[in-house]
């Protein structure tokens, strides 16, 4: 007792509002949140935030206009860690699905036009990392309430987060599924970060992505076994893309030279 | 001058405000801003598969993810020829109630009622309302038990998928739904005596249309194959853009909707005065209960109307879930050929009218068109908020205008990842109307003179525009020059600034730069509506038309114009000479 609570703030660029929402949704548990830190600003939670200096900062969604930039800077002044929390602070989320700038620009025209905003200058999506140093990403789309909650206790008690780094393919044995690889339907699992616990393939479905690449499992391999099913390197890119934002191609970039 | 401002509009999903601007006595701006940045999810969802898509679509909005699932569904299917079995439809009928009710609880009770019953926030609410805080949260609870128990997330899920569900759920967690829906009943019949009971303020009530989907079997219902108004007119589902007309504005990057070129609503009051006389049992008892005139011009009502729409869920869930008993049997997806289609899918979101509509060509998406009900709604947040600030500052109430704004935008429970955090009210400084004409100016706008020839001040506008020729001013028109050509098609793409005297309720030779829009909204603003050039006048015209207005001294008959308004035209003219 008498230990000063941690001071954490939860911000929301432009996304869904999914990780913010599904804090939200941890109810029982969002009290206990709120009672074991000082929550200086959650927008969606509360209505007297403030705007001062933080011990940890959970960061959600990406940036897309100026002022989402200009905002993601000032946190990161303010605070001493930065999390990424959800797909589209970690990777830049479905929104940066137009990696070339030529090509977004050709894109919002279609959707825009060429008025000029006068408030919020749009600009092309990115993660957070392209404009921060981040300390830690809280993958998910939306983020797991069982992964935030171990991520928020481990960071509370000043540990940093241990989070799964090998694909879906663990968790869905885990949960003694068949493989639909087996069945001949395309399935994602074997490049997709860990974390939802294989609930797609729980449900029948095949993974679809939303988690992100895998980071450090046996990429090459998982990616021959899907070749090997017959599935072109077209079609598994097309769909890794979905959900891969822009480590898609760095992702790739790494099959080439493990192949070489 | 002056600006009142709620920056960063808290307890409300997503990213933007309201900003006003007073000057003396008139409300010179308000402006539903979205900061959300552009996502073009309409763009990126093409060329991909139509499984894909209905992955992807529902991430636009996570607070509706199963509304947009179930849109996206709807539309997949009709383009595909898909038809699923009747436990497929009553299972995504059960999900879309679970969004209802973990929705609609979280608006009335977390979100609206602690403005109503004074405090900042739900949690420091809880210490009158002890009993609504807790069983609200078990009620949202519940509401989320639904959704992951059908779509196998609290939130994009992705168990729903084109012709069924990949896996169904047991008998035994459908009982458990049914049983417990039963036991909320009596906080759910409190749930709407509260919010019926509300005392929700007069101001701003005004009339207008309301539109949502008219279920197939003649009863309430959360989607349908056409859209309905309340003044009776039948859309069918592939005419949705007759309704919509969707058009841009350079405040926001969320599009905006008119029908007929007026603002309409959608959400749970457009449903409950557009069905509301549909509903049965309980529900239809405390809507012939609750029910009156006011309903029809006030959208602080929307908080009723969503507390009725609690009922009307617990109601159906029981019955709901009794028939899917009936099909003991889990259908196969089923599997479809077509390649090529195109298909529109309506659905109600818990926030109102949900569109979503594909084209699908040689196995990929080739076109898809997205319209949410926050962005159907940002004109009428617009116009109610205008009403409201500008009625309160008619009766000397100014300090009252920021926090009824407040309640009227909340009011309307914007989903803003889908379009919108704000609202303020700012004082004009000194002289603002310099520095709005020194920005319309930059746009090259077209100048039309309006006004009676020798009239007293009434001849202002029309010799402000011919002062204004002789000054060398470009594309400076009078108002009967207009009457028999093409000029306001041709510069459809430049704003036009009405030269005119408007009653203001100010000191002679006040001028004040308005958008036209306020002088159709408020029929004391100006003795008469231009009605030679307004009827020509698309509203994306008139969305970008402004009125340069001088407050006149008298506009009865006599020739001289008052020494005030003369000064005023001059000083005009001095500020488009520098």
């Amino acid at each position: 007792m008498g230990k000063e609570k941690l001071k954490i703030g939860v911000y929301e660029l432009t996304g869904c509002a999914g990780d913010a929402l599904l804090i939200v949704d941890c109810e029982e548990e969002l009290l206990n949140i709120f009672q074991a830190a000082d929550i200086e600003a959650f927008l969606m939670a509360k209505s007297d935030n403030r705007d001062g200096e933080l011990d940890v900062a959970l960061v959600e969604g990406s940036v897309s206009t100026e002022k989402d930039k200009g905002e993601l800077l000032d946190i990161r002044k303010r605070a001493t860690a930065v999390v990424a929390i959800g797909n589209c602070a970690c990777v830049g989320g479905i929104q940066a699905a137009f990696l070339d700038k030529k090509d977004w620009e050709k894109n919002f025209k279609k959707v825009y036009g060429n008025l000029e905003f006068s408030q919020a200058k749009p600009i092309q999506s990115k993660p957070i990392d392209a404009y921060v140093k981040v300390d830690y990403f809280l993958p998910g789309c939306p983020i797991g309430k069982e992964q935030f909650l171990a991520t928020f206790a481990r960071v509370l008690s000043g540990n940093p987060p241990d989070l799964y780094r090998f694909p879906v393919c663990v968790e869905c044995k885990w949960h003694e599924n068949d493989c639909l690889l087996n069945k001949d339907i395309l399935c994602l699992g074997p490049l997709t970060l860990a974390g939802c616990g294989s609930i797609c393939i729980n449900h029948n479905l095949p993974c679809v992505g939303c988690w992100g690449p895998t980071e450090e499992a046996n990429r090459t391999s998982e990616y021959h076994l899907l070749l090997e099913k017959g599935y072109d390197v077209e079609t598994i890119k097309k769909r890794m893309a979905n959900y891969s934002g822009t480590r898609i191609a760095e992702f790739f970039a790494q099959f080439r030279k493990e192949k070489k | 001058m002056k600006r009142i401002s709620i920056d960063h509009l808290p307890r409300v999903e997503g990213n933007g405000g309201v900003f006003a601007t007073v000057d003396g006595n008139v409300v010179t701006e308000v402006k539903f801003v979205i900061n959300e940045g552009a996502r073009l999810i309409e763009r990126l969802t093409v060329g991909k598969t139509p499984e894909e898509d209905v992955s992807i679509a529902p991430r636009i909005c996570a607070i509706c993810t199963l509304s947009h699932k179930n849109a996206v569904l709807r539309a997949m299917e009709n383009a595909l020829g898909v038809k699923v079995p009747t436990k497929v439809t009553l299972l995504r009928e059960l999900m879309h109630l679970g969004e209802f009710v973990e929705s609609h609880s979280l608006h009335v009770f977390y979100l609206a009622l602690p403005d109503y019953v004074g405090f900042p926030n739900a949690i420091a609410m809880a210490s009158k309302f002890p009993f609504e805080v807790k069983i609200a949260l078990e009620m949202k609870q519940f509401g989320n038990h639904i959704m992951k128990t059908l779509s196998g997330r609290y939130i994009h899920g992705e168990n729903p998928v084109i012709g069924g569900f990949g896996k169904y759920p047991t008998r035994e967690e459908l009982v458990w739904v049914k049983n417990r829906a039963n036991q909320f009943m009596p906080f759910v019949f409190r749930t709407v005596e509260l919010f019926c009971g509300l005392d929700y303020p007069e101001v701003p009530e005004a009339d207008t249309v309301y539109a949502c989907c008219n279920p197939e079997d003649g009863k309430y219902g959360l989607w349908g194959e056409e859209i309905v108004l309340s003044t009776g007119e039948k859309l069918a589902r592939e005419d949705y853009k007759s309704l919509t007309n969707e058009f841009l504005v350079p405040h926001s990057l969320s599009k905006r909707s008119r029908y007929k070129g007026n603002t309409y609503s959608v959400g749970a009051l457009a449903r409950v005065n557009v069905l509301g006389e549909r509903l049965e049992g309980e529900a239809g008892k405390m809507f012939n209960k609750h029910f009156n005139n006011r309903w029809k011009k006030n959208p602080l009502f929307h908080n009723a109307a969503q507390a009725l729409e609690i009922l009307y869920s617990f109601e159906r869930i029981p019955g709901l879930v009794n028939e899917i008993l009936k099909y003991p049997e889990d259908p196969p997806i089923v599997p479809y050929k077509a390649k090529t289609g195109k298909g529109t899918g309506l659905v109600e979101a818990p926030r109102g009218l949900l569109i979503h509509h594909y084209e699908i060509t040689d196995g990929l998406v080739s076109d898809v068109d997205i319209i949410t009900p926050t962005a159907q709604n940002a004109e009428e947040i617009e116009r109610y908020c205008y009403i409201a600030a500008q009625k309160l500052l008619d009766e000397g109430r100014e300090e009252k205008i920021r926090d009824r704004m407040d309640l009227v935008v909340r009011a309307f429970d914007p989903c803003i990842s889908c379009s919108v955090h704000m609202v303020e009210v700012k004082r004009a400084p000194e002289d603002d109307w310099k520095k709005k004409l020194a920005d319309l100016k930059k746009m090259e706008p077209v100048f039309i003179g309006v006004g009676t020839e020798g009239r007293t001040d009434d001849q202002a506008g029309l010799e402000l525009a011919l002062e204004m020729r002789k000054a060398g001013v470009n594309a400076v028109y009078l108002e009967s020059e207009l009457e028999d050509d093409h000029n306001l098609e041709t510069k459809a793409q430049r704003p036009f600034v009405f030269l005119d005297v408007v009653q203001m309720g100010e000191q002679p030779g006040k001028i004040a730069v308005l958008p036209l829009q306020h002088v159709f909204w408020n029929s004391v603003l100006s003795h008469r509506l231009l009605p030679s050039v307004s009827n020509r006048l698309t509203y994306e015209q008139i969305k970008n038309s402004y009125i340069l207005g001088i407050q006149p001294e008298s506009i009865e008959d006599g020739s001289q114009m008052s020494p005030s308004v003369k000064k005023a035209i001059e000083k005009i003219l001095e500020e488009l000479k520098s």
